[in-house]
């Protein structure tokens, strides 16, 4: 049966049985686009689609829609369905662990995935050819799922050619390296459209927009830019799972997975732990528990 | 060089702290003396007009302007500490130099409301624009008909212009009524929400005009309660408050539906609010 | 029509560029984008649009209005103009228009705005007019042309081993001057236009403000600020005041004002918390309407140009086009 009918059956049981107020999936929006869907009829299932343009993360609208603080009465947590491919599935690991929502309060609807079209949610896919990231990715079954459609095919990838990439920028000196990335920052235009979009980027004052400038000036000028992009990828490594929509929806054609992905190799070596495999923190953050001073 | 001949709606005019009152908690009374020509830009500001005032190194903020120019020379405003730039002005102290740019905005139809009873409805720091109000008609008393002031804050020590009250109460045909949300020991006015109050003194509407400035929230429920007092939208005027950055109609950023709170306000009677596309709530 | 041949036109923008600013769509590692350009050898020919507007000719991104230098309770204030000449070339109608639109508010609309006005006066537009409308185009719905001469100095139009040029204004006529053209019959190509999109009537709007429409297109919305950033005409700014390097022992400061939009979440939050434009569809509803009713009532002109940019660039397809389309159908 078709990704698309059973995803569809799959809302439409979930939203009759009144299992979940919402199902975050993808439909065909204008010019042919596929776009984020929230369906909350059952009798809407039919605008979910699957399609190797789905290539949106759709964990990132998770935490708006379970967070209690939307002052709405709470006599039971919201619980919502959330369609996702492997890489999006490790977001929701990584979410469970920050202790954003509770695990039942998202039904994974989780996809085996054959790879997104380069060019995917922009209308220029191009048939055949992958995004970069499919190319590289290892592990085709969601790592967390209530509902599994599909089955992966069988990927062989070595961990060398998933970072394969990255040997240029770790051929370069250092004085290139930091060339290479002032260069790119300096075309950055602060729309903030890859915090926006990341999961991983949740916190409700961005460190990197504050009305004081406390951290950061208001300027749209390089020294502001590379501290944005920096700190961020800082703030993002251990927690980063390579969705890579961060250098999608860029504007600008800023290489900024590749800046995240230095950084979670870093992690990787020194730590051996990848982020969002199973929902645990990252070694690199500390947790002051209850009992500590 | 400087440009302070008002020739750049973005350059503000400099002027001397010579007032820098604690009124409150968190509430001071700033007054300022406009240097180099500011004292002509501002020979005639009317009530409700606002206007920026710098904090230089922290950036600049709109302020009702809290006084009469029928008073003097210097501008008063009462800034709450809130955030950046309010800080930096809550730092400074007598001599010190800040901006202003303005006067900005409407104001309130002073010549219209002559003849009539004003009910003046102030909540917190919201009570800042109304000030020249009061201090027109109490300059100009003949002019106006009876004045009730009812003022309100969350706690006695968070009332502001505390000490202007006798003056204001001892005034012909005007009464004040107080009230807080939470007393303190020795409080000996009416306890209890200001459109509490408002019910309570329940002003007539024959010849009245309402003004009311204070949190989206109270204004919001103060127009329900002059509404059920029988005063018509005509007759209910009040002032906006928005987020601003320029105050010339530039930046965008104040609009509520198609109106600038900047240009088209920010006194709006209730009729023009009613049709405001837009909620300020 | 009056011709100049490709090696002239190279010519004359390779001296143009020795006397003023020479800005012209150059490829920025692998992205076209308005630039000062060294040389016409930069210049790329050959495109739709450059991702960005020229807004940022005269609305920077970043702006300096101000210098502000401390010395204890003394304060000097320098108003920092912009100066020099720039030349514009490539501009597309689109953007051209955009330009219009940001002058009815800019320069139009007491007070002046200094900053802007001068940059506008010390900047002239040379057009390229398009042969063809984008994929999605659609200037011609909103009372534009991708060959509309109107609002640049001078217009340029491809043809057969050069390009037809068009003095528009006074300023285009003083810009060509020296500049060897050619009679040639005929005219410049017609340029292929798109299927048209309907354009609601600006009183269509407020009927449909509390539409349910607004929030269920604006759940996919990230409140990011492409769509504003890449706009020709949003104009949103903020305003701080920021550290220089001191200075001979006195503090020094610059206000500067930088580009803002009112899809993000605290925009218009007010102090004390207090936030009216809270949700997404709120604020996406703002921007539209803003668009379309707002702008025009406040200062009398459309303040979308059809340049497409919004469309192209939106992560999850908030498409306006979209919304024009659902406007005109709801109030049929």
């Amino acid at each position: 049966m078709p990704y698309t009918t059973q995803i569809q059956d799959k809302a439409r049981e979930l939203l009759a049985g009144d299992q979940v107020s919402c199902v975050i999936g993808y439909e065909v929006g204008s010019r042919g686009r596929t776009r984020p869907a929230f369906i909350y009829d059952p009798d809407d299932v039919e605008r979910l689609v699957w399609n190797q343009n789905c290539t949106h993360n759709l964990t990132t609208y998770l935490q708006d829609k379970l967070r209690p603080d939307r002052g709405q009465s709470e006599e039971e947590p919201r619980r919502v369905a959330v369609v996702v491919k492997p890489c999006d599935s490790r977001a929701i690991n990584v979410m469970l662990a920050e202790n954003h929502f509770a695990r039942e309060q998202v039904h994974v609807i989780g996809v085996a995935c054959d790879g997104i079209l380069e060019g995917a949610g922009f209308g220029k896919a191009t048939e055949g050819v992958l995004q970069a990231r499919c190319e590289r990715c290892s592990e085709r079954t969601p790592v967390v799922y209530d509902t599994l459609i599909g089955e992966a095919p069988e990927v062989e990838t070595s961990d060398e050619a998933a970072f394969a990439d990255l040997a240029d920028l770790e051929a370069m000196t250092p004085s290139e390296r930091a060339e290479f990335w002032l260069s790119q920052f300096d075309r950055c235009i602060r729309c903030y459209a890859c915090r926006q979009v990341c999961p991983m980027c949740s916190c409700p004052t961005c460190l990197f927009e504050r009305d004081d400038s406390l951290w950061v000036g208001m300027r749209i000028e390089l020294n502001e830019k590379r501290t944005f992009h920096l700190g961020r990828a800082y703030h993002l490594a251990g927690r980063c799972v390579g969705c890579d929509e961060c250098e999608r929806v860029c504007p600008m054609d800023i290489p900024i997975s590749l800046l995240n992905r230095k950084l979670a190799k870093e992690i990787e070596v020194q730590f051996a732990y990848r982020a969002g495999e199973e929902p645990v923190p990252s070694p690199i953050i500390t947790i002051l528990s209850g009992e500590e001073g | 060089m400087t440009s302070l001949n008002g020739s750049n709606g973005m350059a503000p005019y400099l002027g001397k702290l010579v007032v820098v009152k604690d009124m409150a908690p968190e509430i001071k009374l700033f007054g300022v003396e406009l240097l180099n020509g500011g004292n002509a830009r501002f020979a005639d500001y009317k009530p409700g007009q606002f206007a920026f005032v710098s904090a230089f190194g922290a950036g600049e903020a709109p302020f009702g302007i809290a006084s009469s120019p029928q008073r003097g020379e210097v501008l008063e405003f009462a800034v709450q500490r809130l955030g950046s730039v309010t800080t930096e002005l809550h730092e400074m102290g007598e001599g010190d130099t800040v901006g202003v740019r303005g006067p900005l905005g409407n104001h309130f139809p002073m010549d219209a409301f002559k003849g009539k009873d004003l009910v003046v409805l102030g909540g917190g720091i919201g009570g800042a624009p109304l000030r020249p109000v009061l201090q027109t008609v109490l300059d100009n008393r003949a002019d106006y008909g009876h004045l009730t002031i009812l003022w309100a804050a969350r706690h006695p020590s968070l009332l502001i212009f505390r000490d202007e009250y006798e003056s204001w109460r001892s005034a012909p045909d005007t009464e004040l009524h107080l009230t807080v949300d939470e007393p303190d020991a020795g409080w000996e006015h009416d306890v209890g929400l200001s459109t509490t109050l408002l019910e309570k003194v329940a002003p007539s509407p024959k010849d009245a005009i309402a003004i009311t400035c204070g949190p989206p929230v109270m204004i919001y429920y103060a127009d329900k309660t002059f509404q059920a007092l029988g005063f018509t939208p005509e007759q209910s005027y009040v002032t906006l408050e928005a987020r601003m950055h320029c105050g010339i109609g530039k930046c965008g950023r104040c609009n509520l539906g198609d109106k600038l709170i900047c240009m088209d306000g920010p006194v709006f009677s209730m009729a023009e609010v009613g049709n405001l596309m837009e909620s300020f709530l | 029509m009056k011709v100049v041949s490709r090696d002239g036109l190279a010519a004359w923008l390779d001296s143009l560029a020795q006397q003023k600013t020479l800005v012209a769509p150059r490829d920025v590692d692998g992205v076209l984008l308005y630039r000062p350009v060294a040389s016409s050898a930069e210049i790329v020919w050959d495109y739709t649009r450059p991702v960005l507007s020229i807004k940022e000719a005269f609305f920077p991104a970043t702006e300096r209005l101000l210098v502000i230098e401390k010395n204890q309770q003394r304060v000097e204030l320098q108003e920092t103009l912009p100066e020099g000449e720039q030349v514009i070339v490539g501009v597309r109608p689109c953007d051209a228009r955009g330009v219009k639109a940001l002058d009815t508010l800019f320069i139009e609309t007491e007070p002046v705005d200094t900053y802007y006005a001068r940059r506008r006066a010390n900047t002239t537009l040379v057009g390229l007019a398009c042969k063809e409308m984008g994929e999605t185009c659609f200037c011609t719905s909103v009372g534009g042309a991708p060959d509309d001469p109107r609002d640049v100095d001078v217009m340029l139009a491809e043809v057969e081993g050069g390009y037809a040029v068009q003095a528009v204004t006074e300023k285009g006529e003083a810009l060509l001057a020296g500049l060897a053209l050619q009679d040639v019959p005929g005219e410049p190509p017609k340029p292929v236009l798109n299927e048209p999109v309907p354009l609601p009537e600006t009183e269509a709007w407020p009927p449909h403000f509390d539409d349910q429409f607004w929030e269920d297109m604006a759940e996919r919305c990230l409140s990011c600020r492409i769509c504003a950033y890449v706009c020709p005409t949003c104009r949103c700014f903020d305003v701080r005041d920021e550290a220089l390097p001191a200075h001979n022992g006195h503090n020094r400061y610059e206000r500067i004002r930088c580009w803002d939009s009112c899809t993000g979440e605290v925009y218009r939050r007010i102090a004390g918390g207090h936030n009216p434009r809270a949700d997404k569809g709120q604020r996406l509803r703002n921007r539209f309407f803003c668009k379309f009713y707002y702008y025009p009532q406040q200062v009398g002109s459309a303040a979308c140009t059809g340049c497409g940019r919004c469309i192209d660039s939106c992560p999850v397809n908030i498409d306006i086009t979209e919304v024009m389309h659902h406007l005109a159908e709801v109030s049929r």
